[in-house]
């Protein structure tokens, strides 16, 4: 276990400039998630524990295989560079489900970043969800998630941001989302919600401070209609809900994961 | 990169350039801009208060207008390659564009821009090259600031005048909308767009230093896209979008 790195000298909030390989962080040893289809289901191929989490295969009936990641230390904390591999291969279904969330602490001027690179062959399927990515007061989080998914591939995906722990304000969160379908770009968003007087903005966040999301990639399923729904370019949905409170948007997202799933 | 006050810029271009800038920021360009409000119909039906809108413009110019303001550069350049292929720019746009109901508000001022353009310049190697957007998404006409950056293109502006139309564009049709809506006094409202100078130009060095499609802006103001959704589903409207 190594101390996290916390650099003299980087106190500053502002780092609107910097890159995705930014220093200040020590890169952790990737957790690696690799699964194939073969003989009716699916099996893991690779399960490599990293730096903060620990895949761990959860027996169930039924043809997709459940993975569960548990967390080997606290994280994120100053100079934390979380990174999670996945890969799905051709027809398999991958359910990946990360019981217990994230929380970025407070950094005290240093920052730490969660990426997430996601990769579905063709007919691969995979369902994600992920409770909760806290950010706390003080907190400087980067958080970058890749998707590619080839012909024929489905993503279901749930996260949740919570800007603060209770009463807090919240620390700096810029959320990077980049979705490939057949090589092309499906969905590119940056979520830069690193300047809390910018994301309260009317129209940005104005008063929320929890954003939820349930995102069906690759495939447009019906589920509900209304202003939570976001109908992409390409074959993609995303339902998103601006909240107070994690369970007043999963009140608008649970019907959404539903369809999203089915 | 702000090649604004480069002497060459006029000699590159026909002449029109400097005119074109004013056309293109005009509102009273026949292409259907009176009918937008920038989503401010759907953000006043929400809540939103009139002392709010220049908070609402400064969100805008932050976030979504940035994300147009780039594209509309790069289809400038687009437009004076050979060949013209707007196809990168405007499926970078779409897949920044998550709203239905905006990339739809934004095809229909694409379409009237359209129009003008074959009017003014049916010759235009910009101007013809703008089916090579849609056929990069199928289903969706050339967003406006893929037409805006063509028309650019034609009449020889310069990438920091096509940000700014852009830009100014964008403030305008808020404080017009506003008028209409939370009706007050209509000099006061200048003063919000003189007051959004700073962002507006911090926003046209920003869309001239991105290089390439893949590093358009892609910074989302999640409210704006939830209210347009809102907005497109309301039966009691005054503006298209």
């Amino acid at each position: 276990m190594t101390a996290p790195t916390v650099r003299p000298g980087a106190a500053t909030p502002d780092h609107r400039d910097h890159g995705p390989r930014e220093a200040g962080l020590t890169s952790g040893t990737p957790t690696i998630v690799t699964v194939a289809s073969g003989g009716g289901r699916t099996y893991p191929v690779r399960l490599e524990t990293g730096t903060f989490l620990r895949p761990r295969v959860m027996r169930r009936p039924g043809p997709g295989l459940r993975v569960v990641l548990a967390a080997v230390r606290a994280s994120l904390c100053a100079g934390d560079d979380l990174r999670l591999h996945v890969h799905v291969g051709p027809g398999a279904h991958l359910d990946l489900v990360d019981p217990n969330g994230t929380v970025a602490y407070n950094a005290r001027g240093g920052r730490a970043a969660w990426r997430a690179d996601i990769t579905l062959a063709e007919g691969a399927r995979m369902t994600w969800t992920e409770p909760s990515f806290i950010v706390s007061e003080g907190a400087d989080v980067l958080r970058e998630t890749t998707v590619s998914l080839a012909a024929g591939a489905r993503l279901a995906w749930r996260e949740t941001l919570v800007l603060g722990r209770t009463g807090e304000r919240g620390g700096a969160l810029r959320s990077a989302t980049r979705v490939t379908h057949e090589g092309r770009e499906l969905l590119a968003e940056d979520l830069d919600l690193r300047d809390a007087e910018l994301r309260e903005l009317p129209g940005v966040l104005g008063g929320g401070r929890v954003i939820g999301q349930v995102a069906a990639l690759g495939s447009v399923p019906d589920g509900p209609a209304g202003p939570h729904r976001l109908d992409l370019a390409g074959p993609g949905v995303l339902w998103r809900a601006l909240a107070r409170r994690t369970y007043e948007s999963d009140r608008v997202l649970d019907e959404a994961w539903r369809a999203a799933v089915r | 990169m702000a090649d604004e006050d480069d002497p060459g810029a006029a000699a590159r271009g026909s002449g029109t350039g400097a005119l074109g800038a004013l056309l293109l920021a005009d509102a009273r360009l026949p292409t259907g801009g009176h009918a937008h409000s920038a989503t401010l119909e759907g953000a006043v039906a929400a809540g939103l208060a009139a002392e709010q809108v220049p908070a609402y413009i400064r969100a805008r110019l932050r976030t979504v207008a940035r994300t147009e303001a780039a594209a509309a550069v790069l289809a400038l350049r687009a437009g004076r390659g050979r060949p013209v292929d707007y196809g990168p720019v405007q499926a970078a746009l779409a897949a920044r564009t998550p709203s239905a109901p905006l990339r739809a508000a934004s095809a229909s001022l694409g379409r009237g821009l359209t129009r003008l353009a074959r009017a003014l310049c049916p010759g235009h190697p910009a101007v013809a090259g703008l089916a090579t957007a849609t056929a990069a998404t199928p289903g969706l006409r050339p967003l406006r600031p893929v037409v805006l950056g063509a028309l650019g293109a034609a009449l020889g502006l310069t990438e920091a005048q096509t940000a700014r139309a852009v830009l100014y564009d964008d403030a305008q049709t808020v404080t017009a909308a506003a008028l209409k809506l939370h009706p007050g006094d209509p000099l006061a409202t200048v003063r919000w767009v003189v007051d959004a100078a700073d962002d507006i130009e911090a926003a046209v060095r920003a869309a001239v230093a991105v290089a390439a499609p893949a590093d358009l802006p892609a910074r989302s103001a999640p409210l704006i896209d939830q209210w347009a959704a809102e907005h497109a589903q309301s039966t009691r409207r005054l503006f298209i979008a």
